[in-house]
């Protein structure tokens, strides 16, 4: 039917989206950063007995710029907020977070004038964690429910979100 | 705006208590005499307000003008000879019933590492006018003890107080704008209304899951003291290398570092004033967040001030399993310090992260088989442990100190002897004897320079005089001799395991005082009164008579301390936590002068800092 008719055996049809979403969802660089107890948890994922390379996630950039993830591991001060906004701005599209653990969801049993009560008030957050701290399975059962959104998602959305920045806007004239 | 100003605070109060009459009540006066107060009123005579034992700890009130000579003379004088400011902190007494008194105070831990003394100093801060009322100030003690001088800065961040003769007094922990002075007892908790209906027209939902807060960057200043002249390298709040949040700002001149301003409380998480808004057994929980690499130890800390304070007897199965708990906590906070050490210093190495957190998986499988939890524990509670250790335990634990030894021979066979590995830590982050008693710092920090001291054999808790361990020192005082302690103490800590695993006693796991202690579950199905007890301990909590107590254990880290006020009723008047990662923390700018930005990286891992408890 249609064009696999008139190609020769051994190749196969697919849509953009999906062969990209398959890339995507299978190679998601975390963004190595962590903040409290569940940074812990986080680092166990990714050691031996846990294993996030079986989900190709086990390479944590340093670099924003190299990340695909960002995994909120913890509890969101009012000092660090701006910092970890300026990170997310940092990292390319297209980009995805984790609340990992209640602090980072809602603020946990920090409710008090230090903490910032969920990250979702200043980043968007796509999979969030419930638990204090939750346990590696739980992350990766969060990467799980990532990868089918990724998988569901379409390339040309994240196009959209990206408008490029004027010439004058980067580099401002007179400057 | 940006976002470190102070979002909207609403006035938010948990629960209110049912007081009794009498309460709230300031601490008592300290009463009897010990060779040390009697020497010191010897001497200061007039000027000693109060003198004497409370709570058991050695206390002397001072008058304010006459606190930096006090101090000065407790650290010069032959027959005092304190070495050590371990802590400052303070109270600020405006709820309770003054009478004319000062209304906030400054509090002083010190200690005499050669004489084995501890001796806590109180004195109450003059006032002077400000612009938004009276500005309380009292003279700062940098002068006679440097690690005087972040607890110091500390305490004005958070409670206000001025230190006159302070060199360097900015805000610590909390954003340099911030509108008020979070601990003082009329600025408010803060957080956020829990919404209990679930109706879409709340304004509550109108910005749900959607940006609300600007959080804009500011530009950073330049630390005072630092010079454009040199390069200035920002290194954190987001590096790889400095476990968690924290900024280093660091100047360099070529390839030496001239100076180093740490620049802490990105994960700050208001700890402190949350406990005085919690009964105190509620703390319990909130201790395993603060090192969340040692929560068993913060726990038994914790735990042993408010038991002191209550004159609570534990029973000894509960002391062994304390220790086996806090020992077990020890070497999986040594595991991953060694891994991440290691990780940090060579860049590559891996292998070494993989090999000890598969031990350190094994000690988190044994506190899931005890409590369910692998990191936040929660385990031991006041008056005991949480339940007993199920029956599979001990054997499970036999084979992991069967094997640890073994492991521990392993890492030291990779690294131990290895060029690469003694090149970058042999000489390096050096610090003398000396200067760690005058910076405060504590456990392998000071043990590294040749200090012998170690508060669980010398200053004995949990029935730890019962067992044979020895304390592993240095006096190479760089980051080699702090590396080989620690490998050591995680050999000294199997030692203590095996012989309370040995001498594991039958008995009750917590006390059987059921105005402090739950009942067992089981017994709420047949006893009226255990009902009662349930009840009362879960809806109001016991009460701590009124008072005040210091009370330091031998962390992983260092000394891990907290200093209770009570003023009767069923939560902490105010709550400090001495966190050891603090003042340790606070040597990084001394140890790394004249070395190389790599090597910055190297006194990091050494220090063995865990944010949560610098910024508390």
């Amino acid at each position: 039917m249609g064009l696999e008719e008139k190609v020769p055996e051994g190749i196969l049809t697919t849509s953009l989206d999906s062969v990209i979403n398959w890339g995507r969802a299978n190679s998601t660089w975390p963004l190595l950063f962590g903040l409290a107890c569940c940074a812990m948890e986080m680092i166990a994922t990714g050691t031996a007995r846990h294993d996030i390379a079986r989900y190709g996630s086990e390479l944590f950039r340093a670099s924003p710029r190299q990340a695909d993830l960002m995994i909120v591991s913890g509890r969101v001060s009012n000092k660090m907020a701006p910092v970890i906004k300026r990170i997310y701005d940092q990292m390319l599209a297209p980009k995805w977070v984790i609340a990992m653990g209640i602090c980072a969801s809602a603020g946990g049993p920090f409710n008090n004038y230090a903490i910032i009560q969920g990250v979702d008030k200043i980043i968007p957050v796509d999979v969030y964690v419930p638990g204090c701290p939750p346990r590696p399975e739980s992350l990766l059962y969060a990467m799980d429910l990532l990868r089918a959104k990724q998988r569901s998602e379409s390339v040309g959305e994240w196009r959209k979100v990206e408008e490029p920045l004027a010439v004058d806007e980067i580099m401002p004239l007179g400057a | 705006m940006p976002l470190d100003v102070a979002p909207v605070v609403r006035s938010y109060e948990t629960q209110r208590t049912l007081n009794p009459p009498g309460i709230p009540a300031l601490a008592p006066m300290p009463t009897g005499e010990t060779d040390d107060t009697r020497r010191i009123c010897e001497q200061f005579g007039e000027d000693i307000v109060a003198a004497g034992l409370h709570n058991g700890n050695q206390v002397v009130l001072v008058e304010p003008g006459q606190l930096k000579a006090l101090a000065t003379f407790l650290r010069d004088e032959p027959d005092l000879k304190y070495e050590t400011l371990i802590d400052v902190t303070s109270v600020d007494r405006s709820r309770l019933p003054l009478d004319g008194e000062a209304r906030f105070q400054t509090v002083y831990q010190f200690r005499s590492y050669s004489r084995n003394q501890h001796l806590t100093v109180i004195a109450d801060c003059g006032t002077d006018p400000g612009d938004n009322g009276e500005i309380p100030h009292i003279d700062s003690l940098t002068g006679v003890y440097r690690g005087a001088e972040w607890p110091e800065r500390e305490v004005y961040d958070l409670m206000g107080i001025r230190f006159d003769g302070h060199p360097d007094l900015r805000r610590i922990l909390m954003p340099k704008n911030w509108p008020n002075h979070p601990l003082q007892k009329q600025a408010p908790l803060g957080g956020e209304e829990v919404p209990f209906t679930f109706t879409w027209d709340d304004p509550e939902f109108e910005t749900l899951g959607s940006q609300i807060l600007p959080a804009e960057s500011t530009v950073p200043d330049l630390p005072p003291g630092m010079s454009r002249q040199n390069m200035v390298i920002n290194m954190g709040p987001h590096h790889p290398s400095t476990h968690g949040v924290l900024r280093l700002v660091v100047e360099m001149d070529g390839e030496r570092i001239v100076s180093i301003d740490p620049d802490l409380g990105f994960l700050h998480s208001g700890f402190e004033k949350t406990g005085e808004n919690k009964r105190y057994k509620d703390f319990v929980y909130y201790t395993d967040r603060m090192d969340y690499l040692s929560a068993m130890s913060n726990n038994l800390g914790y735990c042993l001030t408010i038991e002191h304070m209550l004159g609570l007897e534990i029973p000894e199965r509960a002391q062994v399993i304390r220790v086996i708990m806090a020992e077990m906590q020890r070497i999986a906070s040594h595991l991953f310090w060694l891994a991440t050490h290691v990780l940090d210093v060579s860049g590559t190495g891996m292998s070494l992260l993989m090999y000890a957190t598969r031990e350190r998986e094994r000690i988190l499988d044994l506190f899931e088989m005890a409590c369910g939890a692998r990191l936040t524990v929660s385990y031991i509670r006041i008056g005991g442990v949480w339940q007993d250790l199920p029956d599979a335990f001990v054997s499970e634990l036999k084979d992991f100190l069967r094997v640890m030894p073994q492991k521990i021979s392993e890492y030291e066979a990779m690294v131990t002897e290895a060029p690469l590995w003694q090149e970058r830590l042999t000489g390096i982050g050096h610090i003398s004897g000396d200067d760690a008693l005058s910076m405060g710092l504590t456990g392998p920090m000071l043990r590294g320079s040749g200090i012998d001291w170690d508060l669980r054999r010398d200053r004995p808790y949990s029935g730890y005089e019962a067992y044979e361990f020895e304390v592993p020192t240095s006096d190479s005082g760089d980051c080699y001799g702090r590396f080989k302690i620690r490998l050591e103490e995680m050999r000294q800590s199997v030692r203590i395991l095996e012989q309370a695993v040995d001498n594991l006693p039958s008995g009750l796991y917590k006390s059987n005082n059921r105005k402090v202690a739950l009942p067992p579950r089981a017994e709420l199905d047949v006893s009226m009164e255990a009902l009662i007890h349930h009840f009362k301990l879960m809806t109001e909590g016991f009460h701590v008579a009124p008072g005040y107590f210091y009370h330091g254990i031998e962390n992983s880290k260092g000394e891990l301390g907290f200093f209770v006020y009570s003023d009767g009723s069923a939560k902490p008047y105010r709550l400090h936590v001495h966190g050891p990662s603090f003042n340790n923390l606070y040597a990084i700018d001394h140890i790394s002068r004249g070395e190389m930005l790599s090597d910055v990286v190297t006194n990091i891992g050494s220090i063995d800092i865990v944010l949560g408890e610098v910024d508390r």
